[in-house]
């Protein structure tokens, strides 16, 4: 089979000391920001991207995806050891996570959520290896309408699928589309919004955005809250690992079901938070020991670690077949894959041949190294978190403000960063979701240019999104997913109308 | 999540009702720029202006809609935004980012760092956590080198060095 062809090709260009090095660094600063308050995966991912400009594409998106496993990894041992979680994606891992460890499992905790969390992004590359060149193949024949409608779509499933408020998301959506839009029009060239201010010229970077919204926000909203760490100790030796790897082939359906959760939620911008606790909740439903949920069950670690992980994998599949990032790390990540000359799309996969395969190859063996890399060092990183807060957030600061300068080697990049700080501690107490607005400045250059491609070959005719059964059929999807929420109530108001008359019917 | 014994310092609404002004007039801000360029129908297809317009407009109306439920459900709003106490927290920490950020254009990235991160941990002594003065000399200084190395040497990515680094270049131009 072909895929197999290219992902051997892609195992023998990757299979060398710099990137089996650059691996490891990439997971065990992954882990580094997974577990520390305030940084995270989008975030670790924009402080890193400055430093990648001088590299090869391969090394640099090697580095960053294997710093998202790691992140991805860290979250869940602040979940599991302090009750913590350290990315939102892992809150669904406390529920059951913290109680193991507080009844002295925290051993057999970490290796069941770290062996589902390998499993899930298995599963997660599995997707991508086998769909991804059909998907960009059949994305070849996209025109501009098209383009735009997918963009709709993705834009839209946020608004109608997020637990915030959808006005809040507009809202967060438009003003990372007005971010992209500062600076140089990339059709005509012409400078627009900048009023004459120099320092707006060059636009705003969505890098300063993250690091400041999800950086600075979460640091201020740690403070706020008196966060103590109060954590369990962990001890993993090699007998804890051999006898729960023993016991978690029976959780063999708990775990084909999240991982298909998390699938589906990754590559549909539901992203990993909406996964995890999707899935937590269906293991809970179907389980047997429903009962034992939210006191310590194993089976309430994997279920969430499972599909978090594979949601996170599968992001990338949207990401580079169609340019959609399915989550804010993967909106980071493909703002990465412009700065370097990349275009993101059906296109890569044909002129970027090697860098596609080249990635897919070492998410397999990313994904590995982490979880041999995240069990070796559990108690190294489980005591940075003992390290008292008057150190490390002033540290924390020092590198969110060295990262925001070294975008574009500006001051007023640092003193943005803190105003999105600001921004982020207000938007996160009042329920407004972050992620839409880095998506939104990532690709809203791209969305405008598919745009008015549009406009320009229908003459200013909204029409043309329902020109063909394709583009239509993706324009009516979007707005029904646009309209999701009202539709739910509706569908349910209708049930329990019907179920009522029908049981006037039978009585 | 404010204690139980905090006392309130704003409501929520109030914050709800600021917020959504503020993207309101980010929302007119676009507007009014995009109206500046030219909205319409140009020479070359739509002119550069004609995209931003409507999200511009998008971002009003949103807000106006915040603005309006937050005014409409006041009652559900009425609970504490944050406490006294905890905001005193807060800006605790932001205040001195801001001084830091500030800061940093005369002195430069280094030096900023290693007052700011040695001024917090001198707030926790006097607060009555136990940092020795020598930790409280080293670990800043360490993080900066660390800074210093990974950024400037490694990733040869320059750090603006300000007073340093006119200290540096002065005694360089010293030396025969």
């Amino acid at each position: 089979m072909s895929e197999i062809d290219s992902l051997m090709q892609g195992l023998s260009l990757i299979l060398t000391a710099h990137h089996l090095g650059l691996m490891v660094v990439g997971v065990l600063l992954g882990i580094l920001v997974g577990v520390l308050p305030g940084l995270g995966a989008p975030n670790g991912v924009a402080l890193l991207l400055p430093l990648t400009f001088t590299m090869e594409p391969v090394s640099a998106i090697i580095l960053l995806s294997c710093m998202y496993w790691g992140a991805l990894f860290g979250g869940s041992i602040t979940s599991i050891l302090f009750n913590i979680p350290g990315e939102p994606s892992s809150v669904a891992t406390t529920f059951d996570g913290y109680p193991m460890a507080r009844n002295g499992q925290a051993g057999e905790a970490l290796t069941a959520a770290f062996t589902s969390a390998l499993l899930g992004a298995l599963m997660g590359v599995l997707l991508l290896t086998f769909l991804s060149t059909h998907i960009a193949k059949f994305a070849m024949e996209f025109s501009s309408p098209e383009f735009f409608a997918v963009y709709l779509l993705a834009f839209c499933t946020f608004i109608g699928l997020s637990k915030n408020p959808p006005l809040k998301t507009v809202v967060a959506m438009m003003i990372g589309f007005g971010m992209a839009a500062v600076g140089m029009d990339t059709v005509s060239g012409e400078l627009r919004l900048t009023f004459d201010q120099p320092w707006l010229l060059s636009g705003l970077s969505f890098e300063v955005a993250v690091i400041g919204l999800f950086g600075i926000g979460e640091i201020l909203c740690t403070v706020e809250e008196g966060l103590v760490f109060r954590g369990e100790r962990a001890r993993i030796t090699p007998m804890v690992i051999l006898r729960t790897w023993a016991k978690l082939p029976r959780y063999w359906l708990t775990w084909l079901r999240s991982a298909l959760v998390g699938c589906w939620m990754g590559v549909t911008p539901g992203g990993p938070t909406a996964a995890s606790f999707m899935s937590y909740s269906l293991a809970r439903r179907f389980s047997k020991n429903r009962e034992r949920f939210g006191s310590g069950e194993v089976e309430g670690v994997i279920a969430p670690e499972t599909a978090d992980h594979s949601a996170g994998t599968s992001a990338l599949l949207p990401m580079l077949t169609l340019g959609i990032p399915g989550s804010a790390t993967a909106a980071v990540m493909l703002g990465g894959l412009m700065i370097w000359g990349l275009h993101p799309g059906p296109t890569l996969f044909v002129e970027q041949h090697d860098f596609v395969w080249g990635l897919i190859a070492s998410m397999y063996l990313g994904n590995v190294v982490s979880l041999i890399v995240v069990l070796a060092t559990v108690p190294l990183f489980a005591s940075i978190l003992r390290i008292p807060f008057s150190i490390i957030a002033p540290i924390i600061i020092m590198v969110c403000a060295i990262g925001a300068y070294s975008v574009h080697n500006s001051m007023t990049d640092v003193g943005l960063m803190l105003v999105f700080g600001a921004l982020g501690y207000l938007f996160k107490k009042l329920g407004y979701p972050i992620a839409p607005l880095v998506l939104a400045a990532v690709l809203g250059d791209k969305a405008e240019d598919a745009f008015r491609q549009s406009m320009l070959f229908s003459d200013g005719q909204l029409s043309i999104f329902w020109s063909n059964p394709l583009v239509g059929s993706l324009t009516c999807a979007a707005l029904v997913m646009l309209c999701w929420p009202l539709l739910a109530k509706g569908i349910n108001g209708l049930r329990t109308l019907l179920g009522r008359t029908l049981a006037r019917r039978i009585a | 999540m404010s204690t139980t014994n905090d006392a309130p310092l704003v409501a929520t609404r109030w914050v709800e009702i600021g917020l959504a002004l503020f993207t309101a007039a980010l929302g007119g801000t676009l507007i009014y720029g995009s109206l500046a360029i030219g909205i319409g129908w140009g020479d070359a297809g739509p002119e550069a202006g004609y995209f931003p317009f409507y999200i511009g407009l998008l971002l009003s109306c949103a807000s106006l809609g915040n603005l309006l439920l937050a005014v409409v459900r006041r009652q559900a709003m009425a609970e504490a935004f944050v406490g006294r106490r905890a905001f005193a927290q807060v800006l605790a920490v932001f205040v001195p980012i801001a001084v830091y950020v500030a800061a940093m254009p005369f002195m430069g990235i280094y030096l900023a760092s290693v007052l700011f991160i040695g001024g917090f941990m001198w707030r926790a002594r006097k607060a009555g956590q136990g940092h020795r003065w020598l930790t409280i000399a080293l670990i800043p200084c360490c993080a900066a080198l660390a800074s210093y190395l990974i950024f400037a040497v490694w990733f040869k990515v320059p750090l603006q060095a300000g007073v340093l680094g006119d200290l540096a270049s002065y005694l360089g131009g010293l030396r025969p």
